[in-house]
């Protein structure tokens, strides 16, 4: 059964002006998150996506549709039961959230502090979490004294002092430089895989989801639009606006602006040929295409691995006999996805 | 100047005076204003206790005593604190006044810094089991520890501002003291020593408060 199981959540705000239809921010979501899952979901801003996850500790109450977490419908039960069930689901924050008149130490001590836990076990609890995300030496320092990076670590420590099954991430890594927001995705990948810890992690970064995800959902207006395994999402989005998130990180097929540009540089046909891990090798396409005597060169494109499988998109600019063009890529067509450049 | 030795006792009793009035205001009217202060922060739309019907009232009564000239408002509460603390007048009165007047000045103070309380902070709390009471008690006050002090230094020298008026009921402390001797007695000397001695406590005051607030924000 899945950890994390949303049927028809509808999220919706009374309108700031009187008499206007409220705003709908999370509008019939259904998701199932299974144990074990990194569970990407990504969105432009105003997209829903942090409504989304303050649905599922209920930070924010849902207007309609339920929430099961661990199997407990968490939609109708009442504040202070919550209070408890909060105490499963950790939460990290873009800003880190940290308490600046607390010390590290401190800062990590509050959940247990909640949760009722007795001193010897909150110092042992905390040293442990401290030595997990490197801070040891920080014990006594206040946030403000800290590298961002180094505050999310604490944050991600306090997250997980109560030992949640399930960890939410919003937007962990957005404030956060490229190589900082590698440490710390590398660091609740390991919560993943030692912990065994559920995330769900919110982001607009399309490389975020690439480095960690296992699924994703891709939210635009308040819906899923599209969701499923990160390898099939990326090499085959079925919608629009998931295919511009893809073209962030994969280069795929060339814009009409950067067609252009290519075809201004680049005699020939110019064809992009789309491989998809085990459907066709790379070789075997330009063996084809030396074989029938045709001169090529590659001019846009890439090949990403996701989770240890590749895929990708090349652009080739082919010059020959059309006729051989045609029958090489007739051949090439019946065994991977083949678009000529428009 | 000799006028002023001759005085030497009155001054320095004057001084405590002072001292005494300011230090059980602040204590008094400091601890009703804090609590106030945190009704109105708890009870606002969306706060940790939304109440809209409390804060609404705790709003509008703070807002219809406020603006009241504090020389006017020691006259008018003067039946209520014969009625409360036995007397109408003199030192005494002069602190309850300034008490019930204070704290609601105190109570916007005490609002305004807790309101600096960044809200995600809270909502870490809350998204760790944290009820709204312990979020008050270990977050939003300790959060706003360094604030709240600036926020008390700058009302007690203020209280020592309004304290110059208790001369209208019969109070004492440098205020009357240098309206008195000084001022119809034609001797500026003698109200320049009140003024004088009245800056240096305030700038004493300031100091002890930037001392410690700065202790508390570690800057």
């Amino acid at each position: 059964m899945a950890l994390v199981s949303l049927t028809d959540v509808t999220k919706s705000y009374p309108s700031p002006e009187k008499g206007a239809a409220p705003v709908v921010a999370v509008d019939s979501v259904s998701l199932e998150i299974e144990a074990g899952d990194v569970y990407g979901i990504i969105g432009y801003s105003g997209a829903g996506k942090s409504t989304l996850v303050r649905l599922i500790n209920a930070l924010e109450p849902t207007t309609s549709g339920t929430i099961e977490v661990g199997g407990r419908a968490i939609t109708t039960m009442p504040e202070r039961e919550l209070r408890g069930i909060r105490l499963e689901i950790g939460m990290i924050f873009q800003q880190f959230n940290l308490f600046n008149s607390k010390t590290v130490r401190a800062n990590v001590a509050y959940p247990l502090q909640v949760a009722g836990a007795s001193k010897a076990e909150i110092t042992a609890r905390v040293d442990e979490l401290l030595a997990f995300v490197g801070l040891t030496d920080k014990a006594r320092s206040y946030p403000d004294q800290l590298s961002g990076g180094q505050k999310q670590r604490v944050g991600i420590a306090r997250a997980l002092a109560t030992s949640p099954r399930l960890l939410l991430a919003d937007e962990a890594t957005s404030a956060l430089d490229p190589e900082t927001t590698q440490e710390v995705l590398e660091l609740l990948k390991r919560v993943n895989r030692e912990f065994g810890v559920t995330i769900v992690i919110i982001t607009h970064e399309m490389d975020v989801i690439q480095s960690i995800a296992t699924k994703v959902a891709v939210m635009d207006g308040g819906r899923v639009i599209e969701s499923g395994d990160v390898f099939d999402v990326f090499s085959s989005p079925r919608n629009p606006s998931s295919a511009r998130f893809v073209s962030t990180v994969v280069k795929g097929i060339p814009s009409p602006a950067e067609a252009a540009v290519l075809r201004d540089r680049h005699d020939g046909r110019l064809v992009t040929i789309s491989f998809r891990d085990g459907d066709v090798s790379q070789a075997a396409v330009f063996l084809d295409l030396a074989n029938a005597g045709l001169e090529f060169e590659l001019v846009y494109g890439g090949i990403n691995d996701i989770q240890g499988r590749a895929f990708g998109h090349l652009t080739l600019a082919i010059r020959g006999a059309d006729a051989a063009i045609d029958s090489a890529l007739a051949k090439i067509g019946a065994r991977a996805e083949v678009t000529e450049v428009a | 100047m000799d006028r002023l030795f001759e005085l030497g006792s009155e001054f320095w009793v004057a001084a405590a005076e002072t001292l005494y009035m300011v230090a059980l205001t602040l204590l008094v009217g400091g601890l009703f204003g804090l609590l106030l202060g945190i009704v109105l922060y708890t009870t606002r739309p969306g706060s940790l206790l939304s109440n809209k019907p409390v804060f609404n009232i705790v709003n509008v009564v703070i807002n219809f005593f406020r603006p009241i000239p504090f020389i006017i408002f020691i006259a008018a509460v003067q039946p209520l604190s014969r009625l409360v603390i036995g007397t109408g007048i003199g030192n005494d009165a002069m602190i309850f006044a300034l008490s019930i007047a204070s704290s609601f000045a105190i109570s916007r103070i005490v609002e305004q810094n807790l309101l600096t309380v960044s809200p995600g902070v809270i909502e870490a709390a809350r998204a760790m089991g944290a009820g709204p009471i312990r979020i008050l008690r270990t977050v939003v006050l300790p959060e706003a520890l360094g604030p709240l002090i600036l926020g008390y230094t700058f009302v007690l020298v203020a209280l020592v501002d309004m304290t110059a008026v208790a001369g209208a009921v019969g109070g004492g402390g440098l205020g009357a003291f240098a309206l008195t001797y000084g001022y119809r007695q034609f001797e500026p000397v003698v109200t320049w020593a009140a003024v004088i001695l009245i800056v240096v406590f305030v700038q004493l005051a300031q100091f002890l408060g930037n001392w410690l607030a700065r202790k508390v924000m570690r800057r």
